[in-house]
C-alpha cells in the first residue's frame, strides 16, 4: 500500500514564514479534498495551532528516562558516575552517586552497568504531544517543557506517532507536512530525515541566504530532493539580483512570496491566508503567489512519483 | 564598572535578536566607560559577523573543536553475538544490524557519543571517539570590541556544547580581564543551546514582536530565564505593527508588569541597515528606530550598573 509523501518545512534562519507556509500548503491541500496530517516539530515554539485558529486537545505526556538510585543496594563504587559520558551523575568516594537530571542524555548505561542493581527506570516528563483537527487536517503539535534541553526527545516522540500511524494506516492521509524549528540542530536533522521532500524558505537578505546555505548543506548529507521558497520577495528591490544568485548556484525555487499586508493580517488572525474564508482577496499578491507555489509543489511531486514507479 | 554578561534571546525566531545586538555593540563600543567582548551564540545560523566584519582578515582566529563524541565499529573483535542489538545498548536508534556480513551498523548522525555500546559490548568492539564539532571564530572588528562566535558542524548534533565551549573560549582571552559587557546573541527557541546561552549570565533582554506567535514564544524564554532566576527586560519591535492583536498584546504587557527597555518601531531603515550590513544605528542614527535603540542602551546601561544585580 501506497504511504503518504511526506513533506518538510524549513528554513535554517528564524521567522522566514516556515509555519506560515507549512500552514498555507496544508490548507491549499484540503481545499483539494485530501486529506493532510500537519505536524508542528518546532516543539520549542511550536505555533501552527495559532496561524490555523485551533484549541489543542488530547494532551499527552512524552516521558524520559530518569535515574534513581536505590540507596539500599548501591555499594557507593561509582561506576554509574565513572561512565556516565554527560557526567549526569555526581559522584564523590563512599557516598552515594547523585543524578543530575538536566545532563542527562537518557542512555540508560548507569542503570545497565550497575552491578548491584541499585539503579531504577523512572520517569520524567520532558514534554507533551497535542491533536487538533479541522475539516479535513489532522494537526500534530509536539511541546517542550520550558527548562528542559532535550527538544529531540519530543520530535522522536511526533516521529514515533508518524511511523505508527503511517504503518498500520498508510492510506489514512494523502499528504503528510512537517514544519520544523529554525536552525540545524538535532532536531530539525530528525524531521529532514524522514521528509521525501524539503523545502527550505528564506527571504531576499544576506542573513538569508547565509543560513539558506547551510541548511542545503544539511539537506545534501542528508541526501534529500529539495526546492526552496523565497518569501518577503518584494523586500527593498532585492528580488531578482537574489533570485538571480540563487540561479547561479542551482538552488532550485518553488516560487517566491511578495510582502502583502493581507498575510500579515491573516497571520495575526488565525486564520490561514488560503482559507476559503472569504475574508481575504483572491486575487492578491500573496494569495496569488500561493497559488503557483502549490501548482509548482504538485509537479515537483508528480516528477517524483514518475520517478519512483521508473525504479 | 564591574563586568555583565548579557544575552539577547527572543523564542521566536527572526523578531530582531541580531539586529538588535550590532547595534548595542556599536553603541558599546563607543561608550567610554565600556570595554566590550560581542559573541554570537547562535551556532546553527551564526549572522552576526554579517555585520560586524573583521578589521584585518588575514587576523581572524579560527579553531577547530571536537566537542561532540561519535562511536566507531571494529570489525575485528565483533564475534557476531548480536548481544548489541538484543540486548538494546543504544537507546538512540543509532545500531541497526547488517544481515549479511552479520555485524552491527551505526548511524553515525544518530549517534550521541554516550558510549554505552563501547562499556556494554563484551568484546570491546566499539570504540568512542572525539569528532569535529563546529569552530570557534574570533577577531577583532571594524568597530573595534572583539567578536566570538561559534559555528557548528552540519549533523554534529551537539549545538549547545559549542556555545558552552564558545563562551569559556572568551573567557580565557587575554581581553577578557579588561572587558566588562559581554554582549551575546543568542539562538531561537528554548532549547539546548538557549539553556547554554542564558547560564551564567547576569542580565536578558528578551525581544518580542506584537503578533500572537511572538507573545507565545517569548512567553516561553521567559519562562526559561525565571527557572534560572536571572533578571530580565523585554524589547518590543516592530511595536507600532498594523495589527488586530496589538490590543492583546498591550494587555499581556500591562498584566505581567515586566520591565519593558523600549519599543522599537518599524523602521523600514533597519531592513536598509541590514542590506547593508550595518547596524541601524550607524546607517541612519537619525532614524526613529535608532532613537529608540539609544533609549534602550540608556536603559540597559542603569539596569546593568545602576542597580545591584
Amino acid at each position: 500500500m501506497a504511504k503518504p509523501p511526506i513533506i518538510t518545512v524549513t528554513g535554517g534562519k528564524g521567522g522566514t514564514g516556515k509555519t506560515l507556509i507549512a500552514v498555507n500548503l496544508t490548507t491549499m491541500f484540503k481545499n483539494e479534498g485530501k486529506k493532510v496530517l500537519l505536524i508542528d516539530g518546532d516543539v520549542e515554539n511550536p505555533n501552527t495551532n495559532l496561524l490555523l485558529g485551533l484549541e489543542l486537545k488530547n494532551k499527552t505526556p512524552v516521558m524520559f528516562f530518569k535515574p534513581v538510585i536505590i540507596k539500599e543496594k548501591c555499594s557507593k563504587c561509582g561506576l554509574c558516575a565513572q561512565n556516565c559520558a554527560t557526567n549526569a551523575l555526581l559522584w564523590v568516594k563512599d557516598s552515594y552517586p547523585i543524578p543530575f537530571l538536566s545532563l542527562c542524555s537518557g542512555c540508560k548505561l548507569c542503570y545497565k552497568i550497575c552491578p548491584e542493581d541499585a539503579i531504577k527506570e523512572d520517569k520524567k516528563i520532558l514534554g507533551w504531544i497535542y491533536e487538533a483537527q479541522k475539516d479535513n487536517i489532522d494537526l500534530l503539535v509536539g511541546e517542550l517543557k520550558p527548562s528542559e534541553a532535550r527538544s529531540a526527545s519530543v520530535v522522536e516522540a511526533l516521529l514515533e506517532k508518524l511511523n505508527t500511524t503511517l504503518e498500520n494506516e498508510p492510506e489514512k492521509y494523502d499528504v503528510v507536512i512537517l514544519d520544523t524549528a529554525p536552525g540545524a540542530h538535532c532536531d530539525v536533522e530528525l524531521l529532514l530525515g524522514q521528509a521525501d521532500k524539503i523545502i527550505p524558505v528564506t527571504e531576499p537578505t544576506k542573513f538569508g541566504k547565509l543560513d539558506l546555505e547551510r541548511i542545503i548543506q544539511l539537506i545534501k548529507l542528508l541526501n534529500k530532493d529539495y526546492k526552496a521558497i523565497v518569501n518577503r520577495s518584494s523586500l527593498l528591490g532585492f528580488k531578482d539580483e537574489f533570485l538571480q544568485e540563487l540561479a547561479e548556484q542551482n538552488i532550485e525555487i518553488l516560487g517566491d512570496i511578495p510582502l502583502d499586508d493581507e498575510i500579515v493580517q491573516s497571520y495575526c488572525q488565525g486564520i490561514p491566508l488560503m482559507d476559503d474564508s472569504g475574508k481575504f482577496d483572491t486575487n492578491g499578491a500573496g494569495y496569488q503567489a500561493f497559488l503557483k507555489i502549490f501548482d509548482n509543489l504538485k509537479i515537483w511531486m508528480e516528477d517524483h512519483k514518475m520517478q519512483e514507479v521508473k525504479k | 564598572m564591574d563586568r555583565r554578561a548579557i544575552g539577547v534571546i527572543s523564542g521566536k525566531g527572526g523578531v530582531g535578536k541580531t539586529s538588535l545586538t550590532a547595534s548595542l555593540a556599536s553603541l558599546a563600543s563607543k561608550d567610554p566607560d565600556i570595554i566590550p567582548i560581542i559573541m554570537d551564540c547562535d551556532v546553527d545560523a551564526p549572522n552576526l559577523a554579517l555585520i560586524l566584519p573583521a578589521e584585518n582578515e588575514h587576523n581572524i582566529d579560527m579553531q577547530d573543536t571536537y566537542t561532540t563524541l561519535k562511536a566507531s565499529f571494529i570489525e575485528e573483535k565483533c564475534v557476531h553475538c548480536k548481544q548489541c542489538i538484543e540486548d538494546k545498548f543504544c537507546e538512540f536508534h543509532a545500531l541497526s544490524w547488517d544481515e549479511e556480513q552479520e555485524i552491527p551498523i551505526i548511524n553515525y548522525l544518530a549517534c550521541e557519543g554516550c558510549g554505552a555500546c563501547k562499556v556494554l559490548c563484551p568484546e570491546h568492539a566499539f570504540e568512542i571517539n572525539p569528532v569535529k564539532s563546529g569552530e570557534i571564530i574570533s577577531y577583532i572588528t571594524k568597530k573595534e570590541p572583539r567578536l566570538v562566535y561559534g559555528r557548528t558542524e552540519l549533523g554534529s548534533t551537539t549545538s549547545g556544547k559549542l556555545v558552552s565551549e564558545s563562551k569559556e573560549y572568551a573567557q580565557d582571552l587575554d581581553e577578557y580581564e579588561a572587558s566588562n559587557f559581554i554582549l551575546i546573541d543568542g539562538p531561537p527557541g528554548i532549547g539546548c543551546p538557549v539553556i547554554a546561552t542564558v547560564t551564567g549570565l547576569d542580565y536578558i533582554i528578551t525581544i518580542c514582536e506584537p503578533t500572537p506567535s511572538g507573545v507565545h514564544d517569548v512567553k516561553r524564554a521567559i519562562e526559561v530565564v525565571q527557572q534560572f532566576e536571572i533578571p530580565f527586560g523585554i524589547v518590543i519591535n516592530k511595536a507600532d505593527l498594523k495589527s488586530p492583536f496589538q490590543k492583546e498584546f498591550q494587555e499581556f504587557i500591562d498584566s505581567t508588569g515586566y520591565d519593558v527597555l523600549g519599543r522599537i518601531p518599524f523602521d523600514l531603515q533597519i531592513a536598509h541597515a541590514m542590506a547593508n550590513a550595518e547596524p541601524v544605528v550607524d546607517y541612519a542614527p537619525d532614524s526613529e528606530a535608532s532613537k529608540a535603540i539609544i533609549e534602550i542602551f540608556k536603559k540597559l546601561k542603569k539596569r546593568l550598573w545602576d542597580s545591584s544585580l
